[in-house]
C-alpha cells in the first residue's frame, strides 16, 4: 500500500466523522444542487447541450495539433509569445526566467488548476517573488498554507468565523461579526494593493480558441480581469487540451460551463483576450506570454481508452454530486484534482502505483457520468484504472487468493449455496462470541464503525424460492 | 528565455500527431443551438428580465434630455470622486454633465486610477439571453469596466441582440482589432464564503445601463 493510499484512508476516517465538516459540506452542496437544478431548467434541452459540448471538445482533441498550431500562429501574429512545455519543470522555468529577466517582484494570480498542478507559485517564491492568489477562495487557502479544497470553490470547507479569525491573524483585519460582505471588503482592500503593485499577472485559460487565437477566461469576482488588465506582463498557463476549434463554440460552452459549475446562466466576466495592449488603448499589459503545458496530457491522448478524459472543462460538477467527495471532502484525496475527475486524472498522470487507490474512492453509483457537461464516462474510466492498477502488480497475495476463491465459489450454484451457509454460520459464531469489529471478524472493515449486521435466518435464494414468485 | 526551446514544441506535436493518427469514430452530428436554448420572442423584455435577475440596474430613457437627467440622478448616488469616461463623440455631452460636479478623466488621457469612483462607457451590444453587455478594450480600455466601483454603460435599444451566438458574430464585425473583448453579466460577485452571494468582490459593486430608446 502506498503512503498516499494509507494517508487517504486515515484522512477519510477522520473527515467522515467530523460533524462540523459534514455540516459545512452538506450546506454548501445543498445550495449548489438548488442553483444547478434551476440553471439546467433554463435550457430547452440540457441533454442536447451536453452532447454539443462533448462534440466540440472531442473535435478539438481529434485535431489537436492543427488547432494548437493555428492558435499559436494567431498569437504570434499579434506580437504574443508562445512557449511549449513538456512538463512542470519546463513550464515553471520559463515563467521563473521571465520574471527574473523582467525584474518582477510581485505576481498576482487568478485561479488556475494547471498552475496548482505544476506548483508554479512555489517556483516563483523560491526566487524571492511574492505571489498573491487573487481569487477570494484561493487567497483564503493560500493564507492557510493549504491546497484548494475544491476546484471551483477552494475554501468551501471553511466557516465565516474561521475566515474572520484567519484575516485577523494574517491581515490584521478585525471583522468581529464575520459578516461575509465585510470579509470580502477586507480581502478586496488587501488584493487591490497587490494588483496595483504587481508587475506580472498569471492567469489560466478556460478555453483556447483556435480560429481567432483567443484566450477565454471565465471569472465571477473580476480578479481574472484585474490580473489581465493592470500588471505590465500577462502570462497565460494552459493545458494543451483547453483548445476549442471556433469562437462560436462558446455560445454553447459558456452557458454550459457556468451552469455546471455554479448554476449561473453565464459567468459574470466572460472574457476573450487576443493580445497585449494595442496602439490607441489606454491600458492593458505590454507583453502577452502563453505557456502550453503537456505534463502527461499526450499520454492520456495516446491511449484510446483514456483520451476522453481530455474533454474535461474543470467545472467541478462531478465533485459536487459524488457521494464519496461529500463524505470525505476535497483534502482527503491528497491530489491536486479531487473527486471523480481527480481520481481518474491523478493515477493516469502522476503514477498508477502511487495513486491507483483513488480509482477505488468510488461506489460506482455513476452519478458523475450523469452530470458531466462533456459526457466523460467517469465510472468506466475508474474501472479501467482499477484494471490497469491490478495488472501492474498492485495486488496482495491474500486479495488474489480471496478473489480466486470467490470466482471458484460463484461458478457453481451448489458451491455458492454452501459458501453462503458457511458464511452465515461463521458470522453467527463471531457475533455470539462478541468478536464483532475485531480482527477476527471477517466483516471488520464494516463493523469497526458500525453495529453488527443482523443475520437473516435463511439465504436470499431460499427466501426467493418461498416468496419470490408470489 | 529568448532562446525558446523548439524541441519541446516538436516533441509535443509529434506525440499528438502519432496519437491522433489512429482511426476515429465518425463524429456525432452537431446539435443545433435552437435545440438547446428556448426561443427568445421579445429580446428587449428578456434583456430587462435577465438584468433584474443578475442585479444589473437598467434605466430606460426616451431622449438625450432624459438620459442627461438619469445620469445626474445616478451620479448623486455615487460617492464623491473622479469619473473615468471613454473618449467618444457620443459621450461628450454626458461628460459635460459630469464635469459640473466632478473631475473627469478621459480614456485618451490614460488608464483609470484606483481612486476613480465610477466609469462611463459605450458598449458594442446588449445580450438578451443572459442580460449581458458586450464590451471591449475599444470601450475605454480594459480597466474602465473593472477598476471603478460603479460602471455606467450608455447605449441604445437597437443594440440588443438576441443571444450569445449573435454577440460573438458582432465580435468579429464590430471589434476586429481590440486586444480584449468581454461579455459582462451583472456586477462583480463571489460566493466563496459559505456560498453566500456578495456583490463587489474585486470589480464594480454596481453595473448600471442607461438604455435610450
Amino acid at each position: 500500500m502506498s503512503t498516499a493510499s494509507q494517508e487517504f484512508l486515515r484522512r477519510a476516517v477522520v473527515k467522515s466523522a467530523d460533524l462540523e465538516h459534514r455540516a459545512i459540506i452538506q450546506r454548501g452542496m445543498a445550495s449548489y444542487d438548488a442553483a444547478a437544478a434551476k440553471g439546467r431548467s433554463r435550457f430547452a434541452d440540457w441533454e442536447a447541450a451536453r452532447t454539443r459540448c462533448a462534440a466540440i471538445k472531442a473535435e478539438g482533441i481529434a485535431n489537436l495539433a492543427q488547432h494548437l498550431t493555428e492558435f499559436e500562429r494567431r498569437i504570434l501574429e499579434r506580437g504574443g509569445r508562445v512557449h511549449w512545455a513538456e512538463n512542470a519543470e519546463q513550464a515553471n522555468n520559463y515563467v521563473v526566467d521571465l520574471a527574473r529577466a523582467r525584474n518582477v517582484k510581485t505576481v498576482v494570480k487568478s485561479k488556475s488548476m494547471v498552475t496548482e498542478e505544476i506548483h508554479l507559485a512555489g517556483a516563483l517564491e523560491k526566487i524571492g517573488v511574492t505571489v498573491w492568489e487573487t481569487d477570494l477562495g484561493e487567497f483564503i487557502v493560500q493564507l492557510r498554507n493549504e491546497p484548494p479544497y475544491h476546484i471551483v470553490t477552494p475554501a468551501m470547507h471553511l466557516t465565516r468565523r474561521q475566515i474572520a479569525d484567519l484575516f485577523r491573524d494574517k491581515l490584521g483585519e478585525n471583522v468581529e461579526d464575520a459578516d461575509p460582505g465585510r470579509l470580502v471588503a477586507a480581502a478586496r482592500v488587501a488584493l487591490r494593493r497587490a494588483f496595483f503593485s504587481a508587475e506580472m499577472g498569471i492567469s489560466g485559460a478556460n478555453f483556447l480558441v483556435a480560429d481567432t487565437g483567443m484566450i477565454a477566461l471565465s471569472t465571477n469576482e473580476g480578479n481574472g480581469r484585474l490580473t489581465t488588465s493592470i500588471p505590465r506582463i500577462h502570462v497565460v498557463v494552459a493545458g494543451i487540451e483547453k483548445i476549442i476549434p471556433r469562437m462560436s463554440d462558446l455560445a454553447a460552452l459558456w452557458p454550459v460551463l457556468a451552469t455546471a459549475g455554479t448554476g449561473q446562466p453565464i459567468t459574470t466576466y466572460s472574457t476573450l483576450i487576443r493580445s497585449a495592449r494595442v496602439a490607441g488603448e489606454p491600458d492593458g499589459p505590454q507583453e502577452l506570454h502563453v505557456v502550453l503545458v503537456d505534463n502527461g496530457r499526450t499520454d492520456l491522448l495516446a491511449n484510446p481508452e483514456t483520451e476522453e478524459v481530455l474533454k474535461c472543462i474543470r467545472c467541478g460538477a462531478c465533485l459536487n454530486i459524488c457521494p464519496i467527495f461529500r463524505q470525505v471532502g476535497g483534502h482527503t484525496y491528497g491530489s491536486i484534482y479531487p473527486g471523480p475527475i481527480g481520481s481518474v486524472y491523478t493515477p493516469r498522470t502522476a503514477g498508477l502505483s502511487e495513486w491507483g487507490h483513488l480509482s477505488y474512492a468510488c461506489s460506482l453509483c455513476t452519478a458523475c457520468k450523469g452530470v458531466c457537461p462533456v459526457k466523460i464516462d467517469l465510472p468506466k474510466q475508474l474501472l479501467l484504472s482499477r484494471r490497469d492498477f491490478i495488472a501492474t502488480g498492485n495486488v496482495t497475495p491474500t486479495e488474489r487468493a480471496g478473489f480466486a476463491g470467490f470466482r471458484w465459489a460463484v461458478a457453481s450454484a451448489r458451491r455458492f449455496r454452501l459458501m453462503g451457509w458457511m458464511g452465515r454460520k461463521a458470522l453467527a459464531v463471531v457475533n455470539a462470541l462478541g468478536l464483532s469489529g475485531t480482527a477476527l471478524d471477517p466483516m471488520s472493515v464494516w463493523t469497526k464503525y458500525r453495529s453488527p449486521m443482523k443475520l437473516p435466518k435463511q439465504s436470499f435464494r431460499a427466501w426467493w424460492g418461498e416468496n419470490g414468485n408470489g | 528565455m529568448e532562446t525558446v526551446k523548439t524541441s519541446a514544441r516538436e516533441n509535443i506535436l509529434a506525440r499528438i500527431v502519432k496519437a491522433n493518427a489512429r482511426p476515429r469514430l465518425v463524429p456525432l452530428p452537431v446539435v443545433p443551438l435552437e435545440a438547446i436554448f428556448p426561443p427568445i420572442s421579445d429580446p428587449r423584455q428578456r434583456f430587462l428580465d435577465e438584468c433584474a435577475g443578475n442585479l444589473t440596474e437598467v434605466f430606460q430613457t426616451s431622449d438625450s434630455a432624459g438620459t442627461a437627467a438619469t445620469l445626474a440622478a445616478i451620479l448623486s448616488t455615487v460617492p464623491a470622486g473622479d469619473v473615468y469616461v471613454q473618449d467618444a463623440e457620443e459621450l461628450r455631452p454626458l461628460a459635460a454633465i459630469i464635469l459640473q460636479s466632478r473631475q473627469v478623466l478621459l480614456s485618451s488621457e490614460g488608464a483609470p486610477a484606483e481612486r476613480t469612483q465610477a466609469s462611463l462607457t459605450l458598449a458594442h451590444g446588449f445580450v438578451a439571453q443572459t442580460g449581458s453587455i458586450l464590451t471591449s478594450s475599444a470601450c475605454g480600455g480594459r480597466g474602465a469596466s473593472i477598476v471603478p466601483p460603479c460602471h455606467i454603460v450608455y447605449g441604445h435599444g437597437e443594440q440588443i441582440v438576441p443571444d450569445i451566438a449573435a454577440a460573438l458574430d458582432r465580435v468579429r464585425s464590430a471589434v476586429p482589432g481590440a486586444s480584449y473583448v468581454g461579455l459582462i453579466t451583472g456586477s462583480s460577485r463571489t460566493a466563496d464564503i459559505e456560498k453566500i452571494l456578495v456583490q463587489g468582490a474585486h470589480g464594480p459593486r454596481r453595473l448600471v445601463v442607461i438604455l435610450e430608446n
